[in-house]
């Protein structure tokens, strides 16, 4: 038998839950010298499986998991996965990202990738180690919460050997439209509805076991990349203290600084200082937080183990909230209540809902009540006004199981306000919600979310808050409408490589592309020059665009909703909205960066530039 | 640093994330000198070694005044460069905050 290739098994497990057959399948090297790992590959495999034009919840969806040559070493934060399908919740690519250790385990089962086909006809988990696949009945697993499905995959196993689980809990059963998929029980591939995927599959759970090992071609060369990515990481204040300390509802009060904190459904960003705090990072350090803790092999340590007291009830303890719960399902939702927002942000972990779109659609349905859209009699009597932290808890159950309003609410806000005759009032880019920064207060951020391939999600769309701090320190003023264009495809590449690499965003804040060059280079033996990084950046961000055309999408959904566009909030003295002349301006500028024509499509001059083999679509 | 005619004004300075234990609070009035721009007041912030290593890229008393990477300076609500950077000349009534480059979500 041949060595496997340096940092890489060159095999992937293609899994058909219809026949109910796995089979490892040889993996081109070529693919990972043009698409990396992660998210590229990922992406890669999808689009040579899918059909664009069929329902992201029938049997023809493909789910595809990969991970990179880089996991399985020591790099920091190096352990994540990347999983890629067709959104339930948009229509166009899901593609979502997550810590935790099962990335890392399902790599040494002596896989790169795994690709998920078809439809059981009976609940299934799969239970992968090396060598081995098994398809094991999940009757008894279905309807599970996702901790208790992960005591029940992991009871009994020994801590040296601890198989890790990725599962989905009710909300992916029920098809909740953004429901997630967790792993290590709160680390999540949360955005755009793969549990849902998950569920039409009837797929509950992944285990994986193994202790397969990758080759590393040249330690010295890798080290001297690590050693420069730790030595960075330590010198910034970011990945040295500041999320270990304020976890990332650290910036609850920054971004309110820079009137970018959204207000009651977006329609503002005006809030009261003593209202904040009530809700801060630091606040919750001081009252909640039990520890502070990193994914593995992470030493930044954002995340935020806390635990809640309530008159007349248990203590209960959980993971979280991160900002974006804090902001979404609080100030969004006109709720400054921790405890709230907190014991939400559990039963959302718990049954595997998205909390940004989650937190979303609820803010809408308050609009939307408020508005006497939504009347009590649709609300099985809840009080939907905003402000009203009591119905958080309880409309996540509902969601969840798609009880009385929850079944409206699990349809996202998209559907939700078009069911009620005002689709205007879904704060959302392809029927994806928007995080918790609003567009009209950076530029730059706002044709993020426009051009995300996901929909409108900071992560994949670019992260511009950090340009919004600079401003023009940078030379990057966050109302430019003409530097935008370049400086988010900067910042989507970016984000396309710490995907693709299977890395966290936040080393960004530490260092660029050059320690991971030197890394990826010394652990495969392969060319990963910082130019050929980009230009697989470059590859991998048509491929997806690709995607959406051929599932229907079209500029005209590079959009921000009419809000944006109509109503100006006021940042530092000036009336600031996105009009449709400036999307129109950055959209047609931002096309021209990529490369692509003036109706957003990858030219083929382009794709032969960059070696992309346009994808032969799956025919129903 | 010197205004003319020695006339004060009044500005609010904000201190977030690590800047409130380094500086004490939340935030601080200072009565300054009319004239003194934003780079007068941070050098008036600089009153320890620790708080000049924070501040500084240079923390020694006197050299150029080198902002770190990571502080951000606004004034009123706007980054300090479209004050037009450390000369930004302050008046009566401004707020101006510190905070740390920060990310999350």
């Amino acid at each position: 038998m041949n060595p496997s290739p340096f940092g890489f098994f060159g095999r992937y497990l293609e899994v058909d839950l219809s026949a109910g057959r796995a089979q490892a399948r040889p993996l081109d090297p070529a693919l990972v010298a043009d698409y990396v790992g992660g998210r590229g590959l990922a992406t890669r495999l999808f689009c040579d499986e899918a059909d664009p034009s069929a329902d992201p919840l029938g049997p023809e969806n493909v789910i595809v998991i990969a991970v990179s040559p880089l996991v399985g070493t020591n790099a920091p934060t190096s352990a994540r996965g990347h999983m890629v399908f067709h959104s339930p919740l948009t229509g166009v690519i899901g593609t979502s990202n997550s810590g935790g250790g099962w990335g890392f385990t399902f790599k040494a089962t002596g896989y790169d990738a795994l690709v998920i086909k078809g439809r059981a006809p009976e609940p299934v988990w799969l239970d992968l180690t090396p060598g081995e696949t098994k398809i094991c009945p999940a009757g008894a697993l279905w309807g599970k919460d996702i901790p208790a499905l992960t005591e029940e995959l992991t009871a009994g196993c020994e801590t040296g050997d601890r198989p890790r689980v990725l599962g989905i809990g009710p909300a992916g059963e029920n098809l909740v439209r953004f429901a997630d998929v967790a792993n290590d029980r709160n680390r999540v591939y949360g955005r755009g509805g793969p549990g849902a995927v998950w569920g039409s599959k009837n797929l509950k759970a992944i285990r994986v076991r193994g202790k397969e090992k990758i080759r590393i071609h040249d330690p010295e060369r890798y080290k001297s990349g690590y050693d420069q990515a730790l030595h960075l990481m330590r010198q910034a204040p970011v990945t040295k203290r500041l999320l270990r300390e304020l976890g990332t509802a650290g910036l609850v009060e920054l971004i309110n600084v820079i009137g970018m904190l959204p207000h009651r459904n977006f329609q503002d960003c005006a809030h009261r200082d003593e209202d904040l705090e009530r809700i801060s990072g630091e606040t919750i350090a001081r009252t909640i937080l039990e520890r502070a803790a990193g994914c593995y092999l992470c030493p930044i340590g954002c995340q935020r183990h806390t635990r809640i007291s309530r008159d007349g009830l248990a203590d209960e303890s959980g993971e979280g909230p991160e900002y974006e719960t804090v902001v979404l399902m609080g100030p969004s939702c006109g709720i400054y209540d921790l405890e709230a927002i907190t014991t939400a942000n559990y039963r959302c972990n718990e049954l595997g809902l998205d909390t940004i779109s989650f937190g979303g659609t609820v803010a809408c349905a308050m609009e939307l009540a408020e508005a006497g859209l939504l009347p009590a009699d649709r609300t099985d009597g809840l009080d939907l006004r905003f402000g009203n932290a009591g119905v958080l808890e309880k409309l996540a159950v509902a969601t969840a199981h798609r009880r009385g309003i929850g079944d409206l609410l699990a349809e996202g806000s998209r559907r939700l306000a078009e069911k009620c005759g005002r689709p205007d009032l879904s704060m959302s880019v392809k029927g994806m919600e928007i995080p918790a920064y609003d567009p009209r207060a950076s530029f730059t951020q706002a044709l993020g979310y426009m051009t995300s391939p996901s929909g409108a999600c900071h992560l994949r769309g670019g992260y511009a808050v950090s340009l919004a701090f600079f401003g023009g320190a940078k030379e990057i003023p966050r109302f430019s409408l003409l530097q935008s264009p370049i400086a988010i495809r900067n910042m989507q590449n970016t984000g396309i490589l710490q995907d693709s690499l299977g890395v966290c965003r936040f080393t960004g804040y530490a260092f660029g592309a050059d320690p991971w060059s030197r890394m990826l280079s010394g652990v495969t033996g392969m060319d990963f020059s910082i130019a050929r990084l980009e230009e697989a950046e470059n590859r991998i961000a048509a491929l997806e665009r690709l995607f959406n055309l051929a599932a229907g999408a079209t500029a005209a959904d590079d959009a921000l909703p009419p809000r944006f566009a109509d109503t100006p909030i006021v940042i530092a003295g000036e009336p600031r909205a996105v009009t449709r002349d400036y999307q129109k301006r950055m959209r047609e500028d931002y096309y021209q960066v990529r490369g692509w024509d003036a109706e957003g499509r990858p030219t083929a001059e382009l794709s032969s530039l960059l070696r992309l083999a346009p994808p032969a679509w799956r025919k129903p | 640093m010197n205004g003319c005619c020695g006339k004060k004004m009044t500005v609010r300075v904000r201190f977030f994330a690590p800047y409130r234990a380094l500086f004490g609070g939340k935030e601080r009035l200072l009565d300054l000198d009319t004239g003194t721009t934003a780079a007068g007041l941070l050098d008036i912030l600089g009153d320890s070694p620790e708080r000049r290593e924070a501040l500084f890229e240079n923390p020694a008393v006197g050299a150029p005044g080198l902002l770190k990477p990571h502080l951000v300076v606004m004034i009123n609500g706007a980054e300090l460069s479209s004050r037009g950077g450390p000369a930004a000349e302050l008046r009566d009534g401004d707020t101006v905050v510190l905070l740390p480059l920060m990310g999350g979500g």
